[in-house]
């Protein structure tokens, strides 16, 4: 990612202007807390894409992964001061992700990316030779089907494969995502597998 | 010995559990057999494409953008910030109490034009005894309700906050603008307050 400055006036002496470069998370968090608003957006930049990519593992489709995330900062930005700083932010997001996923995707079933928008990406395998129109097809039946049967998890489990699986977290982020012991992650994502396994049988 | 629990059997697909339990699925058919379900289901899921297509390029600067237009209005530090924003304004918000009631109780206080006993008969609703709360004309009662309620939260700190004191002259002069009965009232009220804050 490229450096990137920011620069805000101390309050506390009027005509002092700080300028931090490549700050840290905790060093954005406490500028935005000091009401330096546009601080927010170095948060933003540095987190979104990965804000993004595992709202889209949950929705599986841009348009809702694009709100999703959106919703995700928002919410962020309104609860930040309860943030303490013990968990590391990039945590703290993906947990406030995770949170607001679900209740989406609870609420409304998944809707894969139409065949059409895959078929797009599909062209720049195929330009590169890597596979045929029709393996794409294949691929994107079977992916929906996984897709399908991953949304019909129970909400844990569902959370647990997804960052383990798909975005190789630690059970140690991932148990202070869920806000559970690694132990548990580690049963969930056992519970997770079997249950997918029968799905998918 | 023991079967793998489901967390053992995580860590063996894994790699990550220790030699000597590992050693036990070599041995153990039921243990060998639930590791090969969980690598065969893990190697189906992520078979599928689990890479998210990349937006185009633009759409991380809109994004960017969307969320910077949606917290413009909002403020942080979730239920609490309201609690705090008001708190620079609190001596002025006091100051204006004070100075609204003070200028009620002028007006109150400022003596009456002469009438003749005919239209005091006509005019005056008070009786002995009656509830002075019960005069008060229904359209102001909001008004005097917020007043009165302002003051009784009113603390001292925020009128000395706010550039109120009271001098001793003022004192002075509403003593002696009372009438017996009044004075008596006072100190009535002057001997049970000390009698309180004695005990």
């Amino acid at each position: 990612m490229p450096t990137r400055a920011w620069e805000w006036t101390v309050r506390a002496e009027p005509g002092c202007k700080v300028t931090v470069t490549n700050p840290t998370d905790a060093e954005l968090v406490a500028a935005v807390l000091a009401g330096h608003r546009d601080a927010f957006d170095g948060i933003v930049e540095r987190h979104r894409r990965h804000v993004y990519q595992l709202c889209y593992r949950f929705v599986g489709n841009h348009e809702d992964a694009s709100d999703l995330a959106q919703d995700v900062f928002i919410r962020a930005f309104k609860s930040l001061r309860t943030y303490k700083g013990d968990a590391a932010l990039g945590t703290w997001l993906y947990r406030i992700a995770v949170n607001v996923s679900l209740n989406k995707v609870s609420a409304k079933s998944v809707r894969p990316e139409p065949l059409d928008a895959l078929l797009r990406t599909h062209d720049l395998r195929a330009a590169s030779g890597a596979e045929s129109a029709s393996e794409a097809v294949l691929r994107h039946e079977r992916a929906g089907q996984v897709r399908a049967a991953i949304a019909r998890l129970p909400k844990k489990q569902r959370a647990t494969l997804i960052l383990r699986m798909y975005h190789e977290l630690p059970h140690e982020q991932i148990a202070g995502i869920l806000g559970s012991s690694v132990g548990a992650v580690k049963a969930n994502f056992f519970h997770a597998l079997n249950n997918l396994k029968k799905l998918l049988s | 010995m023991k079967h793998l629990s489901s967390p053992e059997l995580v860590e063996f697909i894994e790699g990550t559990l220790d030699a000597r339990r590992a050693a036990h699925v070599g041995a153990c058919d039921i243990c060998r057999a639930a590791a090969t379900d969980l690598q065969d289901v893990m190697r189906r899921a992520s078979s599928v494409d689990n890479q998210v297509p990349e937006p185009s390029p633009l759409f991380w600067d809109h994004l960017s953008a969307r969320v910077r237009e949606a917290v413009a209005d909002e403020r942080t530090g979730g239920a609490s910030w309201w609690l705090t924003s008001w708190r620079p304004f609190a001596p002025a918000a006091a100051a204006l109490v004070v100075v609204v009631l003070v200028s009620a109780t002028v007006v109150m206080r400022r003596p009456a034009p002469p009438v003749s006993v005919g239209e005091a008969r006509e005019t005056a609703h008070v009786e002995p005894g009656m509830d002075i709360d019960a005069t008060i004309d229904p359209a102001n009662r909001e008004v005097w309700e917020v007043l009165t309620a302002a003051a009784a939260d009113l603390e001292l700190e925020d009128a000395h906050a706010a550039g109120l004191s009271v001098q001793s002259s003022a004192i002075d002069r509403a003593v002696q603008g009372l009438s017996a009965d009044e004075l008596n009232e006072l100190g009535r009220l002057l001997q049970s307050e000390l009698k309180r804050s004695s005990n």
